[in-house]
């Protein structure tokens, strides 16, 4: 999976076999002399929650970039289903499979929480739309829709906003919501495009620990359901222990360890990158 | 009515003109294209339809939509030279693209009338075809406002790793703004030909820049209610100062620079905060989801071990409690 050595354990992730959803061979991305990342090789399997740790700085957030082409690669290769998309443009990455949110919310300030999780859904047209006619907007519904004032969600948006707890909140705007509202209306808009593998840079940020454990719970949820796979980006330990099957943890733009998330935790290279190494010695 | 229509057609007809090009440079603007090119276009399109009837008695309708098509190309090309600049800089580039088009028209010898432009554009125009052709391009801006278009122009504006990460191919979406942009300033240069009879440069000089920006900073850059309204306010507002005789210029300035200061999104803008404002007074309050109002517990725990912890609190530095 990548140079670094595992936890001895052997994890249900370590007896998956079959083709990877996501694999990145050997990825570097450089900034002049700053290696943001550095030779990162790992592979994520289909149905499982993954999880990316590591201190600020380490790389987690350009190597989100680098997976959804958004940071272009100094060098490696990207798969999806074990065909190469590292020339593929960001706009392209929809209609594979791939969704995300972002480090910093990013909602659009003109549209209501409805239409905002709309953009999600218009997203997955050309690949298993599920949505049916109510997908391919007509000039008809179009014109329907600027008599009544606004048409109703998709049934994909609808879906979305009931299992994000946001029933109530359609016609509310970006601004008038909490920021862990907006957070998941984030994560509304990213299941809204039906991916297999869903990108979550640090979802919880800003969150209380009740609205932590309810995301938490989000994620094992869609888990469950099908061949989703998660890729978590995380500060709260905690969560990524209770979410995560499996976590990498970087420091410098590499890979320290990974393994099964507890144990990766515990990893004493993982605390050293965390606390410093006088810190552990002391503690 | 009938005598109140005949004895203001040229401002009619100017509005008419004034709002499609107003359009031309609102269109762009709403994608976060900030391009002036649909001023220059209008100068073209203005000549080119001129150059057709003049020369080869083409009808008004086939003279018009050649140089929509015409503009609409030169659009496109522009856009492939310069979409990847953005804010001033864009906006300097377009600019210089307008300012090229008046030097080439006064520069054009007899083939577009040098300094003194082109006269006698007699053509089968009618003022029934002016607003057909008004409607329409208004109908299909504001089907571009709604639906799915309307959701990706927002998020191409807004935010454009987020619009990729939607799916939305950035770069053609700015490319459309460009050759829309064309076809409207184009358009709404050929009208104004046809209605007018006569074109020069200095009829597509500097002014008409400001003249564009002003009904759409004023009236609102965001949606065509905005540019409706500029283009009303700014033709008309001329002829209602006429009493103020040689303080005219000075008084319209005013109400342009007031205007801008005090409603930074424009006429419209003030009816989109209005109505936000209503829809808010009219709403049932929505409990916030239950997750919230739970209280921020003491994070300390997560980095150095529960004291009490579950069985499956674990540590970085404790293992598991």
């Amino acid at each position: 999976m990548s140079s670094v050595q595992p936890t001895e354990s052997a994890t249900p992730v370590q007896a998956a076999v079959g083709t990877p959803v996501l694999e990145l061979r050997d990825v570097a991305v450089h900034f002049g002399g700053v290696k943001a990342v550095d030779g990162i090789s790992l592979a994520l399997q289909p149905g499982l929650i993954y999880g990316i740790i590591g201190p600020n700085g380490s790389g987690k957030t350009t190597l989100i970039g680098a997976i959804t082409r958004l940071t272009g690669l100094t060098r490696g290769d990207l798969l999806f289903d074990g065909e190469s998309y590292v020339s593929a443009p960001p706009s392209r990455l929809v209609d594979l499979g791939v969704a995300r949110t972002f480090q910093t919310v990013r909602l659009l300030p003109d549209l209501d929480v409805a239409r905002n999780i709309q953009v999600g859904a218009d997203a997955r047209g050309g690949r298993g739309a599920t949505d049916g006619p109510a997908a391919r907007e007509s000039v008809g519904a179009r014109l329907k829709g600027l008599v009544s004032g606004g048409s109703a969600p998709s049934p994909a948006v609808a879906a979305a906003i009931a299992r994000t707890g946001l029933e109530g909140f359609e016609r509310h705007y970006p601004d008038e919501l909490s920021y862990g509202t907006q957070r998941r209306i984030e994560i509304a808009r990213a299941m809204a495009m039906n991916p297999r593998l869903l990108l979550l840079d640090e979802p919880t940020a800003g969150m209380n620990q009740a609205e932590r454990a309810e995301i938490s719970a989000l994620m094992r949820d869609m888990r469950s359901e099908g061949g989703l796979c998660q890729l978590l980006v995380e500060h709260d330990v905690q969560m990524m222990i209770d979410t995560c099957d499996y976590v990498f943890a970087m420091n410098t733009g590499r890979l320290i360890a990974e393994g099964e998330p507890r144990e990766v935790v515990q990893n004493p290279l993982v605390q050293e990158a965390y606390l410093g190494r006088k810190f552990r010695e002391h503690a | 009515m009938t005598d109140w229509y005949f004895a203001n057609l040229v401002l009619i007809q100017a509005t008419l003109t004034g709002l499609v090009m107003a359009l031309s440079v609102q269109v762009p603007l709403r994608m976060g294209v900030f391009s002036f090119a649909g001023v220059g276009s209008y100068g073209v399109g203005a000549y080119a339809a001129a150059l057709l009837v003049i020369h080869m008695q083409m009808p008004a309708l086939a003279a018009i939509g050649l140089a929509m098509l015409l503009t609409a190309v030169i659009g496109l090309l522009l856009g492939l030279v310069i979409a990847r600049l953005a804010g001033l800089y864009l906006a300097m580039a377009t600019v210089a693209f307008d300012l090229i088009i008046g030097v080439v028209a006064t520069n054009g010898g007899t083939f577009t009338g040098g300094s003194t432009g082109l006269y006698g554009v007699l053509s089968d125009f009618t003022m029934p075809m002016m607003f057909i052709l008004t409607l329409i391009v208004l109908g299909l801006v504001i089907l571009s406002e709604h639906g799915k278009v309307g959701r990706r122009v927002h998020a191409v504006r807004d935010d454009q790793q987020l619009a990729a990460s939607a799916g939305i191919n950035v770069r053609r979406y700015r490319l459309a703004a460009f050759v829309a942009s064309g076809a409207l300033g184009g358009l709404a240069g050929a009208m104004n030909v046809m209605v007018r009879s006569t074109i020069g440069p200095l009829d597509i000089g500097f002014g008409l820049i400001v003249l564009a920006l002003t009904m759409i900073i004023v009236g609102g850059a965001m949606s065509w209610k905005g540019a409706v309204m500029g283009a009303i306010i700014f033709t008309w507002l001329p002829t209602l100062l006429e009493f103020v005789g040689k303080w005219q210029t000075l008084l319209y300035g005013i109400i342009v620079a007031t205007a801008a200061v005090l409603l930074p999104r424009g006429i419209h803008g003030v009816f989109v905060d209005l109505t936000r404002w209503w829809q808010r007074r009219r709403r049932e309050p929505v409990a916030p989801p239950p997750a919230e109002t739970a209280p921020e517990p003491d994070l300390e725990p997560l980095m150095t071990g529960p004291t009490s912890g579950t069985a499956s609190s674990t540590s970085l530095l404790g293992g598991t409690a």
